[in-house]
């Protein structure tokens, strides 16, 4: 039990990966807070049903007070935030084209959920990480932004920004013990995902571990990331895709 | 109990991080085998005093037959072989200047101890492995092979070599599951080094998390690299140095 009575804050804990790291810290002990701007309902249910603790709430990670106010709620209800995850991002509806395409209004989009939003939420937890003189921020980025996906600039963009974003964190925060990292999970293949069979072989080929990557290979590298095992690691970029990509 | 009766072989077992790692494996139950150029018995004892299991020998890396006869030891007396942390290196006395006034047997010296006695303990513990279908190999890398420090060419490049050595061996042995990773530490005090005060202090400083490095830091990333929670990260670099360089 890592994480008895921690506060973990996932945005974005509707989605199938966001259910994934809210099921791995639950059995640990955590306290979980799942806001999402569609409804994190059936993944409190999940965690309940199992006899744990968590929350969920409607929350736009792009719009200040939205996130503040869903900050507010988890500090008066767990008492505190020890761990922010931010998953929350404009990815599964973005509209694919070539980037000498793509509509400004699209492009904003991408940056104002997965950038701007990842900011906000780690504005907004900050104060009660400071409080308590210690904190973990986890910013999931995409190996996408480590091989240049192609025809979604906006959302591959947005992922190399957090990477850069991390690194700035992380040295705004060491005073107070908080530490900031990445993870680049590769191309996860979620439950009911539609993907092309020999496009999903080549990437498979392409990796040391041979098989398809499912969001459950993700967990172990979130959770380390917000234990205290990693307490000196800070700024990092841990990249969990089987091996297609070597980082350095 | 994480490594519960998990055979964990840790080259140069008896340096002061060795005897960290050790520690800590052996708390989460592991069999220890430490095999090292000078003696390991001391980290021995303090194992079995704490009630653990762990094994000494006499090892030069460096020479085949000598890694052969530790790794059959280490099997015949614990098993089999699950892990295997490449932690020994030519380091504490090596020769420091500029490498245009540096002398051919001490370049070689560094390359046989670090990178051919790191292949050589992996290609002596892989069958093993691969006959279990899975196993963790560790690399332990440097960070001056990121940060390029000056007047020790042959150690700063040999941690290069380590880095790409990973990335190949990852992929040699994705088909077994056999997961290979490299950790790069920052400047580590451990217990008793002498370091000066004035640029440690400057070495502090340029962290985001701004004190000196010690043993235990590391910790946590080798057991996380070790254990089940990272079995789709393979080929990757994790940079423990307290946020000074970030790498990709």
């Amino acid at each position: 039990m890592r994480f008895k009575d921690r506060s973990v804050i996932i945005t974005g804990g509707g989605g199938k990966i966001g259910k994934a790291y809210a099921l791995g810290f639950a059995k640990e002990g955590a306290k979980v807070a799942l806001p999402d701007i569609a409804s994190a309902d059936h993944v409190v249910k999940a965690i309940r049903d199992m006899g744990g603790t968590a929350i969920s709430m409607a929350c736009d990670v792009s719009d200040e007070k939205s996130v503040k106010s869903m900050v507010d709620e988890v500090a008066k209800q767990f008492g505190g935030v020890d761990v922010l995850v931010n998953n929350a991002a404009y990815f599964m509806t973005v509209k694919k084209s070539p980037f000498w395409e793509m509509e400004v209004d699209e492009f904003d989009k991408a940056m104002a959920v997965n950038v701007r939003g990842s900011w906000l939420c780690a504005k907004a937890a900050f104060p009660h990480m400071k409080k308590q003189g210690k904190g973990k921020i986890i910013n999931i980025s995409s190996g996408t932004a480590l091989n240049g996906g192609q025809n979604y600039i906006h959302y591959v963009t947005s992922k190399g920004a957090l990477i850069a974003m991390t690194r700035a964190m992380a040295r705004e925060v060491g005073d107070h013990n908080i530490c900031v990292n990445t993870v680049c999970p590769g191309f996860v293949v979620t439950e009911g995902r539609q993907v092309d069979p020999a496009f999903n072989a080549n990437r498979v080929a392409n990796r040391a571990l041979k098989r398809v990557q499912v969001e459950n290979d993700l967990v172990g590298t979130v959770l380390f990331l917000a234990s205290p095992e990693s307490d000196f690691m800070t700024g990092q970029l841990l990249n969990v895709d089987g091996g297609a990509h070597f980082v350095g | 109990m994480r490594f519960e009766n998990k055979s964990v072989i840790i080259t140069g077992g008896g340096g002061k991080i060795a005897k960290a790692y050790a520690m800590a494996f052996a708390k989460e139950g592991a069999k220890v085998s430490l095999p090292d150029i000078a003696s390991a018995d001391h980290v021995v004892k303090a194992i079995q005093d704490m009630g653990g299991t762990a094994i000494s020998m006499k090892c030069d890396v460096s020479d085949e037959q000598s890694v052969k006869a530790m790794v059959d030891e280490t099997a015949k007396q614990f098993g089999t072989v699950d892990v295997l942390i490449n932690n020994a290196a030519y380091f504490m006395s090596v020769w420091k200047g500029p490498f245009w006034e540096m002398k051919v047997e001490e370049f070689d010296k560094a390359m046989a101890v670090n990178v051919r006695g790191s292949w050589l303990c992996a290609k002596a513990a892989v069958p093993h492995m691969q006959k279990q279908q899975k196993g963790k190999v560790v690399n332990i890398s440097s960070n001056v092979a990121l940060t390029g420090n000056p007047n020790y060419i042959h150690y700063v490049t040999s941690k290069g070599a380590i880095i790409a050595m990973t990335r190949a061996m990852a992929r040699e042995l994705g088909d077994w599951n056999i997961c290979v990773n490299t950790v790069t530490p920052g400047f580590v005090v451990t217990e008793g080094r002498q370091v000066d005060p004035e640029y440690e202090k400057i070495r502090a400083q340029q962290r985001s998390i701004k004190r000196s490095q010690v043993e235990t830091d590391l910790v946590g990333a080798v057991l996380f690299l070790s254990s089940p929670e990272s079995d789709f990260m393979t080929g990757q670099l994790l940079n423990v140095d307290g946020g000074f360089q970030f790498v990709g």
